[in-house]
């Protein structure tokens, strides 16, 4: 196989990295706040700065990792937070799916390496530049997808230890509201989700089962009773959007 | 800085299945088609989770909560993180005082 040269006129590697770098600027701006509530919220639970750093640098993967907090406790419900975060990341297959056209110029090797980052934005951002450049069958461009990455990889660890450094100084979260910032976070990242208003029935579903299930069932019941009843709901009246 | 072993295994365990994710679509997907069933089951699962996870703040009996919650729930149909945090936690903290 020969090698082509698929750097464009007038760009670089490393201009085509910084690029990637300057795109994520915008999207690192609502992810701060984001960031060190989930790092606060976790010191608050019992996860040390380390346990912190693993986590988003391991799973790198926001919306399972709030999840995965919310459940943490004493003893550890590994199976849960696992099933939790499966289920809570599925929609990467869809998304993975969509951006298989794009990678398919690329030795699995590297593929394999770009897929750990496919966060959604990186996602959002990669797969936007490579339709924007040659349509569907257009290479992913690796040195911009790299500073994509790079980006919202450094800042989404270091926010969240520094959250759950800082966290602690704030004391009970409850005496000033402060707990109204994790479903505050949750809102926003539904609406990021927002699949029409037809679509969004399994949701509704989902959260009256889960509110159902909350006040009649102790423990973290209510979480997988709310999402199997949405799924259901899904699964009998399928809306295509 | 400590390390508790089930943290670590827990952590580990999250690692594989969300990698396991990012990487199905890629090898199972490439050639193939959903059906409208499972599409709608795929695409409907982030919110299902995410909705039934904070369906506790729905059933809180303080009005206070309540207006709050209403509150911030307007506030994410259109404002940014940031906004929204800020809307939503100064609204709990001060609607408690006075409710």
């Amino acid at each position: 196989m020969t090698q082509v040269d698929k750097t464009l006129p007038g760009t670089s590697p490393w201009s085509e990295f910084r690029r990637g770098l300057a795109a994520m600027a915008p999207a690192l701006l609502g992810l701060v706040p984001f960031a060190l509530v989930l790092g606060a919220e976790a010191a608050r639970k019992g996860l040390s700065p380390l346990e912190v750093l693993l986590l988003c640098g391991m799973n790198f993967a926001g919306g399972s990792e709030f999840v995965a907090v919310e459940l943490w406790n004493h003893p550890i419900p590994f199976l849960l937070i696992v099933g939790m975060t499966l289920l809570v990341n599925s929609r990467h297959i869809l998304m993975g799916a969509a951006l298989a056209p794009h990678l398919r110029h690329l030795p699995k090797r590297k593929a394999l390496v770009a897929l750990f980052f496919m966060a959604d934005e990186v996602w959002a951002f990669g797969i936007h530049d490579a339709r924007r450049r040659g349509g569907l069958g257009a290479e992913i461009n690796l040195p911009f997808y790299a500073g994509l990455s790079a980006a919202l990889y450094l800042s989404w660890i270091s926010m969240t230890v520094l959250g759950s450094l800082l966290g602690p100084l704030f004391g009970d979260p409850g005496a000033y509201g402060f707990d109204m910032a994790f479903p505050a976070v949750f809102l926003v990242l539904l609406r990021g989700l927002w699949p029409g208003y037809r679509a969004a029935a399994p949701w509704m579903v989902s959260l009256v089962a889960a509110a159902a299930v909350h006040i009649l069932v102790p423990g973290a019941w209510y979480m997988l009773a709310g999402t199997l009843a949405g799924l259901t709901t899904a699964y009998v009246w399928p809306v295509q959007r | 800085m400590n390390l508790h072993l089930w943290s670590f295994l827990t952590i580990l365990g999250m690692m594989c299945v969300t990698y396991l994710t990012r990487i199905t679509g890629y090898f199972a997907l490439r050639n193939r088609t959903l059906s409208v069933r499972a599409q709608a089951v795929l695409e409907a699962m982030p919110g299902a989770v995410l909705i039934s996870v904070i369906a506790p703040a729905f059933t809180s009996d303080r009005p206070a909560d309540l207006i709050a919650l209403a509150l911030t729930i307007a506030v994410a149909t259109r404002g940014s993180f940031l906004i929204t945090v800020i809307v939503g936690v100064s609204a709990a903290g001060l609607l408690r005082q006075f409710l």
